[in-house]
């Protein structure tokens, strides 16, 4: 299982460049991987072919067994609904939604808002937002939204965690705690997490990490 | 997704409230311009069938032809006549050829709810030294009354008190002002060559047509006789139990029978005319309107999409696909169009209601002091509710579209 890439190359445009070459590699369940690599070298377009938001020009990708240019449309929006959380770096919550409502949209697909209301405080409660619930993305301060985004990308205990720079627009303070929800995701749920990041501290603290350089992996 | 719509409207009061208005008037406008023109309408036909007969019976008349005369006048001696000046004119019948056959006719016609023979003729009225010529139409009440709403005009007198016969007359307002008669007082009156004779006046009425105020009503067999023609009838009018039918049943009549057949609607063409310029004016005004309202909601919802791509983009990474954020989008519209339209509604109908308080004085036909007549056909709402819905709904379908069509990839990429 896990989440698996073969012989993935990515180009864009015409004429086409290419940013990913020849890409290989298998994340296992439960596995925390730092993709690294500096700014250019593909990092961003790898995380979404791995997370089912892009598709690749060749090759393929596997998650959770299969093999996502072959599912179908339904499947694909179930699988990320239920299985699948992303963050990015800029925390993307909706303006006219409370704290706890950003959290829930998840679960409203399905119309079980009710049913993650608990699961939902209780996690907002732990990254110490239990006072602010009801109040609007604008009355947060920038880390504040971010832990609502991950709090939002963790709701329906999701088997795989995809993160872009989670952390690149916060200060030290606000960025350990965001890392700290990461890993406790990862250690407690066993969710599988593949983090994006400059930050070579936060890199350290994955289990495995994964260089980028210039469209090829080089450090495994 | 209707919740995050609801929202989504809730929190752009200004911009919700105008695309609101601009439904809401166009609703508005529309049952308020179609109440005020079908209840003139319906009023103007109702009085067309009711204060005048459905279908008119008439003494035939036919255009004569330059050739017609020729026999007359040369018998056989010529094989064709060259006329300097050709005979023209009317070659006029003086009555209802056959009466006893059309009644006959009209007993046995299950359509036909009531008739009314009449002899109509010019006639002289004078009072001491006034003389006012008027048409004197000779009827049978009693008959008359099921034909038309005559007796509900007057303002003196019964319309039946002349049913008797005795030379008795009613006379319209306007006559009776002209000759400064009064009730229970003589006039003389003249018809053809005839000698004068004293009726006595014993009701007046008013329909507020100053052309029908110039008329005087009297029993057929006093008309008859002061004309010198016992038994001829020139005009029997008919009440048919459902008025729609009336250019049929003249039609029907007008191909078996001599006579000059024309129902109410072939007597007024032009009126009919007139309702049809009513309503493409009144259609292509309310599309102006629901087109200016369409294009609000048509550019709100665009301007939403283009703002709210960050959403999108993370409700697609949610999990929610296409069609999810179609409806997102595409409910705002419906929603503006839906509580627009029942607001346009509900404030039309109490327009109506109003306007219909509204006293106006004499219509063209009818009479009394009455109020606006505003029809509520609850089919005027249908129409607007349709209207304003298609067109939020063709206004919100477009931009919902492209919303759908946006991937999360490319919001993303362009850092929202
Ligand atoms: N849609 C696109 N069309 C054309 N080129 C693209 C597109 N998306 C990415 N690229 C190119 O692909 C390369 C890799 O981009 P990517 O965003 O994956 O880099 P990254 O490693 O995430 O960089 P950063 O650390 O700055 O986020 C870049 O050179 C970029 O210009
Ligand atoms: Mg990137």
């Amino acid at each position: 299982m896990g989440v698996a890439a073969n012989h993935v190359f990515k180009s864009f445009g015409t004429p086409a460049t290419r940013v990913l070459t020849d890409i290989n590699l298998k994340i296992e369940d439960g596995e925390f991987v730092a993709l690294t690599g500096r700014s250019g070298s593909g990092k961003s377009t790898l995380l979404y072919l791995l997370s089912s938001l892009d598709n690749p020009s060749q090759g393929q990708v596997i998650i959770g067994g299969q093999d996502v240019t072959k599912m179908t449309s339904e499947e694909l929006h179930n699988f990320r609904n239920q299985k699948m959380g992303f963050v990015f770096q800029f925390h993307y919550l909706i303006a006219e939604l409370t704290t706890i409502e950003n959290v829930l949209m998840p679960a409203m697909k399905f119309e079980q808002a009710e049913k993650f209301r608990g699961r939902a405080e209780f996690l907002l409660e732990q990254c110490g937002l239990k006072e602010k619930l009801g109040r609007h993305p604008r009355q947060l301060s920038g880390g504040e939204q971010q832990r609502v985004a991950i709090v939002r990308s963790l709701i329906m205990s999701p088997k795989y965690l995809f993160a872009d720079e989670p952390t690149g627009s916060l200060d030290t303070l606000n960025g350990d705690l965001v890392m700290k929800m990461i890993r406790d995701a990862n250690r407690e749920n066993r969710t599988t997490v593949v983090l994006v990041t400059h930050d070579s501290d936060f890199a350290e603290q994955a289990d495995r990490q994964i260089k980028l350089v210039d469209g090829a992996i080089v450090i495994d | 997704m209707i919740f995050l719509a609801i929202r989504y409207l809730l929190e752009r009061r200004r911009q919700t409230i105008l695309t609101l208005l601009g439904v809401f008037f166009g609703t508005l406008a529309y049952v308020g311009v179609s109440g005020f023109f079908l209840g003139f309408r319906g009023y103007l036909i109702e009085q067309l069938v009711n204060n005048t007969p459905q279908i008119h019976i008439q003494a035939r008349q036919d255009y004569l032809t330059e050739h017609q005369l020729d026999s007359d006048f040369y018998e056989k001696v010529f094989a064709h006549v060259f006329w300097r000046t050709p005979p023209a004119g009317v070659l006029g019948y003086m009555g209802v050829q056959n009466p006893q056959e059309w009644y006959a006719r009209l007993r046995a016609d299950p359509r036909v709810e009531a008739f009314s023979p009449s002899m109509t003729a010019p006639a002289l009225f004078t009072q001491s030294k006034i003389s006012v010529s008027a048409s004197l139409i000779g009827c049978d009440p009693y008959q008359l009354s099921r034909v038309t709403s005559v007796a509900s005009y007057m303002t003196e007198g019964q319309f039946t008190d002349i049913a008797a016969g005795g030379n008795r007359v009613i006379l319209g307002d306007e006559l009776m002002k002209r000759l400064g008669a009064a009730m229970d007082r003589f006039v003389t009156v003249t018809v053809g060559a005839g000698a004068p004779v004293p009726f006595k006046v014993v009701g007046r009425f008013y329909t507020g047509s100053r052309g029908a105020d110039l008329m005087a009503y009297s029993a057929i067999t006093d008309v008859q006789r002061l004309n010198g023609t016992p038994n001829r009838v020139n005009e029997i009018g008919v009440r048919l139990k459902d008025y729609h039918l009336s250019a049929e049943v003249a039609s029907d009549w007008a191909a078996l029978m001599p006579e000059r057949t024309e129902s109410w609607d072939q007597q007024n063409p032009n009126i009919f005319s007139v309702f049809r310029i009513q309503d493409s004016l009144r259609f292509s005004m309310i599309l102006t309107v629901l087109i200016v309202a369409g294009f609000g909601i048509y550019n709100v919802l665009n301007m939403t999409v283009n703002q709210k791509r960050q959403d999108i983009a993370i409700l697609r990474s949610m999990g929610y696909d296409t069609f999810e954020i179609v409806i997102l989008f595409f409910s705002q519209g419906i929603i503006l169009g839906v509580i627009g339209a029942i607001c346009g509604l509900i404030a039309g109908y109490f327009l109506c209601r109003y306007l219909q308080t509204i006293q106006f004085m004499g219509g063209p036909m009818g009479g009394r002091q009455g109020f606006l007549h505003i029809s509520l056909d609850p089919y005027i709402y249908l129409q607007a509710a349709t209207m304003a819905l298609l067109s939020a709904s063709i206004a919100s379908i477009l931009p919902a579209r492209a919303a759908g069509k946006l991937t999360p990839i490319d919001i993303i990429r362009q850092g929202g």
